[in-house]
């Protein structure tokens, strides 16, 4: 206070021209008014907690944004193998969680990973982040789960080896998946980088087949991620008959290039994925294809992208409609008796039940029938030590079985059956397995927000990622955001192959954006709770306390000597990554 | 370079050619093209500015006080209600003293509701503090937006140009625009003395107590003095360069003139037409253009109108309850003088009515009947 000095003008030419200070203002600490201090914190955007593979969504988009497309790929790496197929395949719930979904319209990130998995670095191989540790892991299946653990288990120093029943490694993601949604060489590029860490992948090894599971003891640890091979059946008559195929059947022989002969008129049963994998397979056999489902649309588990554009491919599909028997004919199929359904009282999974309505029976003639009715796992295999309900294995959010040292994720044990859960699970059960091994921690602050998948770049910083404050991990919500700095902007959609060229063959249907198209995509993120330096807080600070940090550093300095704490800078942050908090 | 430009986009062009770094405009007839032209200007990198969009004329002068007290050249423009509403904020920028200049386009406040020319907007700013020059043509609007920034910065007051509705503002005449390196030698980069700066901290139009109060507005009022020897010689100082001379007040054939007419703004080139067919006929007539209003120019008035017998003041603009506003003020500086003119108060034109020199013949022919003044303003074409 010493500065202040008491100036009298004597005289009219005395006073200045202007109502301005005389001395500086620096000495008035207007901070001392402060009982509010305001901070900056990059907290959880929702897609990031809603990828079940766990990837850091905002920062591969904000790196595309900036034209690093190498760099956005290696951060995808990062938590997940397998960019370029989720890029394709994933039914990305990222999408859904995405707060631009309740301004206009979600970010297409889906789009953008397949965007950043093309622009990936020629013949750049993953990095172990961790020393060896002299430890032995063995993973049961070759699907997104077991390689995903293999991936992640390779990286942080042990040995591990894939047992792989089919001829060749990638599971439901090469057998399951048809090649005009995922072409078998983008797989394989993907699983290369997985063996060129130095993982061991045996093929036409099936456990208690091939190998017992006794002969796994020798192993420090055991992933068991079989998948769900074992088709359920219709029960009833002539389901055995030469004609009737299951869905997974029908992929993988195509896959493996066997011939299918499907004759003039395929008829589907089924209303999930594979069914309509499977629909859309029999359209480039050049049959015709029906399929029925015995619920309504509402209630059709396959997603609903796939059954528009099999639609548009020609696929017929009828509702509330359920097989009676299949007619046959010379030993073989010649169509199926279907009745209606009406619906009735949810069962236990939510949905209404079907309820068959009597008299309505009709026939169809059919040259071959598919079912794809959903399918469960193939448990004999393992010991009674490794419980199991209802033909999953049971385990506990860290992926542990009952069994000490054996754990298991992917299709066998989870009830969501999708490429991105399994990875999120082979994720979980390569750090459980690591800090079983190394006696380190695995905790919950390692889970993205409250209900993501687990992030490895958190688990290897031993959980301190969130140290500064436990609302780091809160995961921003629309309310949060101030959206008067965002201008509604249409998606962009990215291309699709031609109808004419797609139904020659197993082309990929789904292109890829062009780069001024994905920039233009990056540029509609919110970036929810990540500060961009947008330089709201400095511009709209009434104090003139909050300066940019030295050229080079990321974000703002908040001088606190002047700082009144009035949360104007709070307010306008257009993404909540800062925030107020009472002066201690 | 000639081109063929309306009233609004010679005032765009003045803003341009004298780079302003920052617009911020509201909308409204007949002003609008202004800001349309110089957000296109803006976006098309021709005027490298910023363009701000806001919600009211309120808000903004109150951010073109804010860029101003940054100490960025500023720019905006409004018309009648528009102005009206900006009232508050054009004291702040006057008692702040910043050089802001604005264009008013003259249009009639409601009701009812009129968009068609009318002083009385800008007229009833008079005692906000801000400089106000009436200007006739198009080229005048561009000169003028130009001078305005040269007068304002030197006495660091805010410039109001105004010019007629639809008249001017929607009418198109050949303007002469000048070369911009021409214009930056003789309007250079505005160097403020004060402005909000970081690095030197200061508090800016804070609390003045009773005991320097009374200076601080002597030196507003003092800044207005000065600004009317300053809005002459910047009007020769432009001509100088540019070839068109400008003051506070022109003097048309007065030196030997009885009867004098003074008005303003467009009204003033049928004016010039009367009076030329009148001299042709041996009347001894002259013509006072009345361009600046606020600080008024009260000197070069009385020595136009000194000696002369008869003034006649058309007036576009009432002041309710008193009358014409230039025939009051001119009244105003004659008093208390010797050897000065009966003044005759005229009323005429409002809300866009035409000013034809049919009736300016009519009024001259009325005064020089050798009746004594009206005591009160005379409405001058009103339905019988």
């Amino acid at each position: 206070m010493s500065e202040i000095k008491t100036i009298v003008y004597k005289t009219v030419d005395e006073v200045p021209e202007f109502v301005v200070s005389e001395a500086t203002m620096l000495w008035n600490k207007t901070g001392s008014w402060r009982y509010l201090r305001p901070g900056y914190l990059n907290k959880i955007p929702p897609c990031n907690q809603g990828c079940p593979a766990g990837n850091d969504v905002e920062g591969f988009i904000a790196l595309i944004g900036e034209k690093k497309y190498a760099d956005a790929w290696r951060l995808l790496k990062e938590e997940n193998p397998f960019p370029a197929v989720c890029g394709r395949v994933c039914y990305h719930p990222c999408e859904t969680a995405c707060n631009r979904g309740q301004f206009d319209h979600s970010i297409g990130i889906n789009s953008l990973e397949r965007f950043a998995s093309d622009h990936a670095p020629v013949g750049e191989t993953p990095q172990k982040v961790k020393p060896e540790s002299g430890k032995k892991v063995a993973i049961v299946g070759s699907g997104p789960a077991g390689l995903t653990a293999a991936y992640h288990l390779a990286r942080m120093g042990h040995e591990t080896t894939v047992y792989e029943a089919d001829e060749e490694p990638g599971g439901l993601m090469r057998y399951g998946i048809p090649e005009y949604r995922l072409p078998n060489s983008v797989l394989d590029t993907e699983i290369d980088a997985i063996r060129s860490l130095g993982v061991k992948i045996e093929c036409n090894t099936r456990i208690g087949n091939d190998l017992s599971w006794e002969d796994l003891q020798s192993f420090d640890a055991i992933f068991v991620a079989v998948g769900v091979h074992k088709n359920n059946k219709l029960g009833i008559e002539n389901e055995e008959i030469k004609g009737v195929f299951s869905g997974l059947e029908l992929l993988g022989n195509i896959t493996r290039g066997k011939e299918m002969v499907l004759g003039d008129h395929t008829v589907i049963i089924g209303g999930g994925n594979s069914a309509i994998d499977s629909a859309r397979c029999a359209l480039r056999q050049g049959s015709r294809v029906t399929l029925f489902y015995h619920r309504s649309r509402n209630e059709m588990p396959a997603f609903a992208e796939e059954i528009y554009e099999a639609e548009r491919e020609g696929l017929k599909v009828h509702f509330l409609r359920q097989p009676v028997k299949i007619l046959a004919e010379g030993g073989k199929v010649s169509g199926i008796r279907m009745r209606q359904t009406m619906l009735g009282e949810p069962d236990e999974s939510g949905r209404r039940r079907p309820e068959p309505v009597p008299g309505t029976e009709f026939d169809v003639q059919a040259s071959t029938i598919v079912t794809a009715i959903g399918e469960s796992a193939d448990l004999d295999f393992l010991p009674e030590a490794v419980k199991t309900e209802y033909r999953r294995i049971s385990v506990n959010k860290f992926t542990q079985t009952s069994s000490l040292s054996v754990y298991a994720g992917g299709d066998a044990a989870l009830e969501e059956h999708n490429v991105a859960e399994a990875i999120g699970s082979g994720k979980m059960a390569a750090c459980a397995i690591d800090a079983q091994l190394r006696n380190s921690e695995l905790t919950e602050s390692q889970i993205i927000g409250k209900t993501g998948a687990v992030s490895v770049s958190r688990y290897l910083k031993h959980g301190n990622a969130h140290a500064e404050s436990p609302d780091s991990n809160h995961v921003v919500e629309f309310k949060e955001l101030n959206i008067n700095y965002f201008e509604p902007q249409a998606r962009n959609k990215a291309q699709k192959l031609d109808m004419n060229d797609r139904m020659k063959g197993f082309r990929e249907i789904n292109l890829a954006y062009p780069e001024d198209m994905a920039l233009k995509e990056a540029d509609r993120c919110f970036h929810c709770g990540i500060c961009t330096m947008c330089d709201n807080c400095y511009v709209f600070c009434p104090d003139v306390a909050i300066s940019r940090k030295p050229k080079e550093e990321w974000g703002y300095d908040i001088a606190m000597d002047y700082c009144k704490g009035c949360g104007i800078c709070v307010y306008e942050c257009p993404r909540s990554a800062m925030f107020m908090e009472e002066e201690k | 370079m000639k081109k063929v430009l309306m009233g609004n986009h010679a005032a765009s062009w003045g803003a341009r050619l004298s780079k302003v770094k920052m617009i911020a405009a509201y909308p409204i007839t007949p002003q609008t093209h202004i800001v349309e032209e110089l957000s296109e200007m803006c976006g098309d990198g021709s005027l490298d500015a910023k363009f701000l969009k806001v919600e009211s004329e309120h808000s903004a002068m109150a951010s073109v006080i804010s860029s101003q007290s940054t100490g960025v050249r500023s720019f905006t423009a409004t018309s009648a209600n528009g102005l009206a509403l900006m009232h508050e904020l054009l004291h702040w920028a006057a008692g702040a003293r910043l050089p802001i200049v604005m264009v008013n386009v003259n249009r009639a406040l409601a009701p009812g509701w009129n968009i068609w020319v009318d002083q009385g907007d800008s007229l009833s700013q008079r005692d906000t503090g801000w400089v106000q020059l009436y200007v006739e043509d198009n080229q005048e609007v561009l000169d003028s937006v130009i001078q305005g920034y040269r007068i304002a910065e030197q006495v660091n007051l805010p410039v109001m140009i105004c010019y007629d509705a639809f008249i001017l503002s929607h009418t198109y005449e050949p303007v002469d625009i000048p070369d911009q390196d021409l214009v930056d030698k003789w309007l250079p980069g505005y160097q403020p003395e004060h402005y909000l700066n970081p690095e030197k901290p200061s508090a800016f139009n804070g609390l003045v107590m009773p005991d320097n109060y009374m200076e601080i507005r002597y030196k507003l009022h003092m800044a207005h003095e000065r600004a009317k020897s300053v809005t002459n010689e910047v009007g020769q100082s432009f001509g100088e360069t540019f070839g068109r001379y400008y003051g506070a007040v022109e003097a048309v054939e007065c030196d030997d003139a009885e009867m004098v007419i003074a008005i303003s703004s467009s009204a003033t080139s049928p004016a010039r037409l009367v009076i030329r067919e009148l001299r042709d006929k041996g009347m001894k007539i002259g013509l006072l253009k009345m361009r600046m209003f606020r600080p008024f120019p009260t000197e070069e008035v009385r020595a136009v109108l000194k000696g002369k017998s008869k003034a006649v003041v058309i007036d576009r603009n009432c002041s309710w309850g008193k009358g014409g506003i230039f025939a009051d003020e001119i009244k105003g500086a004659i008093s208390n003088q010797e050897d000065m003119p009966a003044i005759y108060s005229y009323i005429t034109g409002l809300g866009g009515r035409s000013i034809t020199p049919d009736l300016i013949h009519e009024i001259v022919t009325e005064v020089e009947s050798g009746e004594p003044p009206a005591e009160l303003s005379v409405w001058k074409g009103l339905k019988q």
